[in-house]
């Protein structure tokens, strides 16, 4: 409309122009999701850092009040916090070399050609499209001691005599809710090295086995150096994505047994969601934003060098 | 693909047994556990508690599933109902606001261009536990809680910053110069935007929308704590609640599990190629 408006003021140069108007539709496009985050994102965060300064449990508003630091006070004498960050530490190690492992290998397997490709593709990446709470009640069945596949097998296979409390044993729990996260997240990384192999020329593979390289060679001279920038940007999102992740761990374990399992960002989760204590998880939000962002500053650090691929 | 004649010996062997060797063990650690799962649904109540184990039902019985949709404590035909409403609306408004605000970070150059990109790779990252606390007393405040709308709205927190980043990068691949012609033909930006760049990104915009549809299908946490009646159940919030309540009952739960994974199992089966094309195109420009 203002285009037109330009043709009928008799001015020798229209009163935009029309760089200042393709600013101001800018501003106007960014606008509604501007709105979205503004109110969903931005608004939380700066209220959650107002919250960490009271002392706000929703079932004793009595007690309601400014305290300042104390809850920072109390973060730093919490030794399930401490745990907390350690057990997060064992859950990203763990849960994402494997799935880096089995994800390479996945990748490799599937960019062969063979007969009924596209269906066998299909399948195995299946695991990563589904909802979170569904792979955690699958797994859950799976492990169950008494009705559960996972004893039965390994007592029929004579590898076990006694069935085990997956879930429920202290030293087992980690290494059970690791496991599910590889299912998980083994397609992920089957898809992006996946994408990175496709991109790579044959040519160059041509050129290697004119030269006489072997697989190995050739593995270890293109394939690896061709995937590094994907290999670099895949796992560091996945690193930042599981220290974040909370829905597997809340539905299998809830953090238990004893804490064994309790990551940061569940035990965040359930100081807001069971114990209703907005103070003290509003606290450990405003620390694991800190983390989030030397995180984040990390990973711009590490990926700029790296060059797109697609 | 390759030439049949000089294979060396690892190259046959690496071809041959470890390939089909390494595809079994791929499928089968992917298939088995959605299979057991499967595999109960149909059982009855006998075979599910029986010991030893019973891994095959006798006969395909569907009431497993006709409990679980028709029942009264979790209602899982009123879930799905939730479930596709809440994911439809968050897709369709998603998709709406990011072309938009996509296409603006892709073609006009304002001061501060690179900190919005910042600022979208960085909400990607950040945990949903984070808004929780915070989100919680907000929407309680506004008397939100329990509504179609605080989900919808909870939802952009995570797909708005995801789309819109994959966008700018579709719509900095289609030439300026074609839309700089319909410009100079009398279209305005958005007549632009609809006849000539919305065409193009097609695919691109499609794979975001399916994006925003699959997360908020899986969404949980919101799910759980910005609702508390069981008719405002969404599907992955009513599986939970299954657990919590009572004993648990396999059957029931295992045809609620299958009942979830189908529709975005059956979405990702059709269109895998462009989901996938367009997820990892975006994370490839990191």
């Amino acid at each position: 409309m203002a285009r037109e408006a330009t043709f009928a003021t008799p001015l020798a140069r229209p009163l935009l122009s029309r760089r200042a108007r393709d600013l101001l539709t800018g501003y106007c496009y960014l606008l509604p999701v501007a709105l979205a985050l503004g109110a969903t994102v931005l608004v939380p965060i700066l209220s959650a850092m107002r919250m960490s300064l009271y002392n706000n449990v929703l079932i004793k508003p009595q007690d309601y009040r400014f305290i300042a630091l104390g809850n920072y006070v109390r973060l730093i004498h919490d030794e399930v916090f401490w745990l907390s960050l350690w057990n997060s530490f064992y859950w990203v190690f763990g849960s994402v070399s494997l799935q880096f492992v089995g994800g390479f290998a996945a990748a490799l397997l599937l960019h062969q050609t063979f007969r009924g490709r596209a269906i066998v593709r299909t399948l195995t990446l299946l695991p990563w499209i589904i909802p979170g709470v569904v792979v955690a009640l699958i797994w859950e069945y799976l492990y169950q001691p008494n009705y559960g596949a996972l004893n039965d097998l390994l007592v029929r296979a004579g590898l076990m005599t006694d069935k085990v409390a997956w879930l429920s044993n202290p030293s087992l729990a980690m290494p059970a809710v690791i496991a599910t996260n590889v299912w998980r997240g083994v397609p992920f990384f089957a898809i992006m090295l996946l994408a990175g192999l496709q991109a790579i020329p044959d040519e160059l593979y041509e050129a290697a086995r004119v030269d006489g390289a072997g697989v190995l060679e050739r593995f270890w001279h293109i394939t690896l150096p061709m995937l590094r920038p994907i290999i670099v940007v895949a796992t560091a999102t996945r690193i930042i994505w599981t220290f974040n992740y909370a829905d597997l761990i809340f539905v299998m374990t809830s953090g238990g047994p004893a804490n064994a399992t309790q990551i940061t960002s569940t035990y965040t989760l359930l100081q807001a969601y069971s114990n209703l204590d907005f103070g003290y998880a509003a606290t450990l939000s405003v620390v694991l934003l800190l983390i989030m962002l030397g995180f984040t500053t990390l990973y711009l650090r590490v990926t700029r060098g790296v060059e797109p691929v697609a | 693909m390759k030439p049949r004649g000089g294979l060396d010996k690892a190259e046959r062997v690496l071809g041959g047994p470890v390939l089909w060797a390494g595809l079994a063990a791929l499928t089968v650690f992917a298939m088995a556990p959605f299979v057991w799962v499967l595999l109960a649904s149909f059982k009855t109540r006998a075979e599910l508690y029986a010991t030893p184990l019973v891994w095959l039902p006798a006969s395909l019985s569907v009431a497993n599933y006709v409990d679980a949709w028709t029942s009264k404590l979790t209602p899982f035909s009123r879930f799905f109902a939730n479930s596709l409403w809440v994911s439809s609306v968050t897709m369709v408004a998603t998709t709406a606001i990011s072309v938009l605000a996509g296409y603006a970070l892709a073609r006009f150059r304002f001061a501060g261009r690179q900190t919005v990109m910042m600022v979208f790779l960085a909400t990607q990252m950040f945990p949903a536990v984070l808004l929780i606390a915070p989100l919680l007393s907000q929407w309680h405040a506004l008397g939100l809680i329990d509504t179609y709308q605080v989900l919808i709205y909870s939802n952009f927190s995570f797909t708005v910053p995801f789309t819109v980043w994959m966008l700018v990068g579709y719509f900095e691949s289609i030439p300026r110069e074609l839309e700089e012609s319909a410009l100079m033909d009398g279209c305005g930006r958005f007549g632009a935007l609809c006849r000539v760049v919305l065409p193009l990104a097609a695919p691109g915009v499609a794979a975001t929308a399916i994006f925003a549809f699959v997360s908020s299908w899986s969404e949980l946490l919101f799910a759980i704590t910005f609702t508390s009646q069981t008719e405002m159940r969404t599907l992955s919030a009513g599986l939970l609640f299954m657990v919590g309540q009572y004993e648990i009952q396999w059957g029931q739960l295992s045809a609620g599990v299958i009942i979830s994974t189908l529709p975005v199992a059956v979405l990702f089966t059709f269109l895998q190629r462009h989901l996938i094309r367009g997820l990892t195109a975006g994370a490839l420009k990191g």
